[in-house]
């Protein structure tokens, strides 16, 4: 094996090593292009072997940290995050919950239900697995556990759903993911529509099921019965969230609306609510833009290390060797596709989805594409198997925002316990759009045919 | 946050309130970015004007948005860390794994991108480079620097860092004492 292609099995070995002492992702990243074209350059030079890199090729990194700054899709991406946090500060996503909970309330297991379709419609807005795994067990938990709900089922759903919101657009996973894969937007959005409504039907009919053969798990609130004035609050509840969301997404998939411009005027909505509620302070609007300004840094900080590292380990051929390694695989292309898949789930345990979409998605985009498969079909299945492997023990990140965020007395096992049922769901959501590809790809061939 | 067992030095103190009140008059910009953008649509579709500088300085905002806040975020302690082994160290594990990827990791790449950036801006303005559209903004260079002076931030950032790990790790006394959890 040639000695680039060594350093660059060294270079991905010692990423996934040293990610584990915990010191900032998008630093180690960057740290490492460094130190790799360093050893590049000593071994061509002091060992005569031949590495073909140098610092003029690593320089590069600053040009595509241009391409980035003057990419004007990305800048939606701020406006999205800006737009979840305000729908979240200003108290509409709390009063769409209780909203929600009225309507549902007499059915058996109807507040997971709730939980369930608030975390779609909201998560939707954050993008942010952490974010909306720790809004939801905040909202909906506490109101589940007192219901009487079993705490393993209610742990279950609020990881589940929360996880799923990565998936369901507007989400930022899939701007970044889009831009990676030079993709529209708006078609990876459309992709996504119906695989994420197939995830979260599957957790509506299992929470329903359960609420069926186990009704203690789900016990039903002794709430006031539905009356007019009741349904009216819900609909002055619902409607002006549901509509902006509804909007951005619309205008965005009948083209009408750029990303960018959807995104901004998402925002400028939310502003708009939460000021007519009369519920956003200053102080608590400055601590949202605040908290914007610090997720947007902390995700293009890795995106820029992991443009670097990136850069050097194509370099390296890095590209070369894992396309030559997988094509090599003595499988059919299906076979290649689920290898790709399982390497993805476990990389999930340990990286979160913007390490993996920055890094391992375009290095095996163009193997899955030289096999004649769909991309907006892949990455959405790449979506899926990353929100899996997010819920699966024991190294899930969504159990740990979970255990993080709830109250005291919840045990990790018990949320272990609540989990297996969803992952069983999400590999058959797997399974499903794996063999029946349309569940992806109708959608978008429909919106611009 | 989980690093709050740092102490703080007079001067890296200094550095970090100045850097937070930096980002957080900072944070104003995506506010700006909002009205720019709802400004660009409403001439696009009510007067089905596009204009070119508005949707240029929505992309100079979000880069100078991005950019400085890194330092920012920094000292906030934002950036993603696996904590699955990192939560369960000592802190003066923690301190020395901070010490080494300062040094060997974070320092290196800072320079790395301090170096070539500085050129990257020194060359457009040499040819005094303004935007390719028509209607595009001028004086180009400014909008490129962003990047070194969000970089020099950040270094700024990480050797007040490096000053309380430095602190934590050789000059206070009684490490041991502060390491009981």
């Amino acid at each position: 094996m040639p000695i680039n292609e060594l350093l660059a099995i060294a270079m991905f070995a010692s990423f996934i090593v040293l990610v584990f002492s915990g010191f900032p992702v998008a630093w180690l990243l960057g740290g490492l292009a460094v130190f790799y074209t360093g050893l590049a350059i000593v071994l061509e030079v002091d060992f005569d072997l031949a590495t073909g890199i140098g610092w003029d090729y690593t320089s590069l990194t600053v040009e595509r940290i241009w391409n980035v700054m003057e990419n004007w899709v990305m800048v939606a991406l701020p406006m999205f995050i800006l737009m979840g946090l305000l729908l979240d500060r200003s108290g509409i996503a709390r009063d769409l919950m209780n909203s929600f909970a009225r309507l549902f309330g007499s059915l058996r297991g109807g507040l997971a239900v709730t939980v369930t379709v608030i975390g779609l419609l909201l998560a939707a807005t954050t993008g942010i697995i952490g974010a909306s795994v720790v809004l939801l067990t905040l909202l909906g938990l506490p109101a589940m556990l007192q219901q009487g709900y079993d705490k393993s089922l209610a742990t279950g759903t609020v990881c589940a759903v929360g996880t799923l919101g990565i998936l369901i657009p507007p989400s930022i996973m899939l701007v970044l993911m889009a831009d990676r894969m030079a993709m529209s937007v708006g078609d990876l959005f459309l992709g996504a529509v119906f695989p994420g409504a197939l995830l979260g039907g599957l957790y509506i009919f299992y929470i329903l099921m359960v609420g069926w053969l186990q009704p203690e798990k789900a016990p039903v609130a002794p709430t006031e019965p539905l009356d007019w004035p009741a349904v009216v609050d819900l609909f002055v509840a619902i409607l002006p969230p549901a509509f902006l969301i509804f909007s951005v997404l619309g205008s965005i998939f009948m083209g009408l609306a750029t990303p960018t411009e959807a995104a901004g005027v998402g925002a400028a909505g939310a502003l708009a609510l939460a000021l007519f509620k009369r519920q956003l302070s200053f102080a608590a609007a400055r601590e949202v833009l605040q908290e914007t300004t610090r997720t947007t840094s902390y995700i293009f900080a890795i995106l820029l290390g992991a443009t670097a590292f990136s850069l050097v380990l194509r370099g390296l051929g890095g590209d070369q060797l894992i396309e030559r390694s997988l094509l090599g695989l003595p499988f059919q292309p299906s076979g290649i596709i689920i290898a790709i898949l399982c390497v993805t789930f476990l990389l999930g345990f340990f990286l979160d989805w913007i390490e993996l979409t920055l890094i391992v998605l375009p290095l095996v985009s163009p193997v899955v594409s030289n096999l004649g498969f769909d991309l907006i079909w892949f990455t959405i299945l790449f979506a899926v198997c990353l929100q899996t492997s997010f819920l699966t023990p024991p190294v899930g990140f969504a159990i740990f925002y979970l255990k993080g965020a709830a109250p005291e007395g919840i045990k990790v096992t018990t949320i272990y316990r609540g989990v297996m049922p969803f992952i069983a769901l999400q590999l058959i959501g797997m399974l499903i759009i794996f063999n029946w590809q349309a569940v992806v790809t109708w959608l978008p061939s429909q919106a611009y045919g | 946050m989980a690093r709050d067992y740092l102490p703080h030095t007079a001067l890296s103190l200094r550095i970090d309130s100045g850097l937070n009140r930096f980002g957080e008059g900072l944070s104003f910009v995506w506010f700006v970015l909002l009205a720019v953008i709802v400004c660009n649509v409403t001439l696009r579709y009510a007067f089905s004007q596009g204009r070119i500088e508005l949707e240029e300085l929505q992309w100079h905002l979000y880069s100078i948005g991005f950019l400085l806040g890194m330092s920012y975020a920094y000292q906030a302690d934002a950036h993603i860390r696996v904590d699955v082994l990192h939560e369960n160290f000592r802190h003066s594990t923690k301190a020395w794994i901070e010490l080494y990827g300062i040094i060997l990791l974070l320092l290196p790449f800072i320079a790395l991108i301090l170096v070539f950036s500085v050129r990257f801006v020194e060359s457009s303005w040499a040819v005094a480079e303004i935007s390719m559209s028509p209607g595009g903004l001028p004086l180009r260079w400014l909008i490129k620097a962003a990047l070194p002076v969000g970089f020099s931030l950040l270094l700024l950032s990480a050797l007040s860092r490096l000053l309380r790990v430095w602190y934590f790790l050789f000059l206070q006394p009684q490490v041991e004492v502060v390491d009981a959890d």
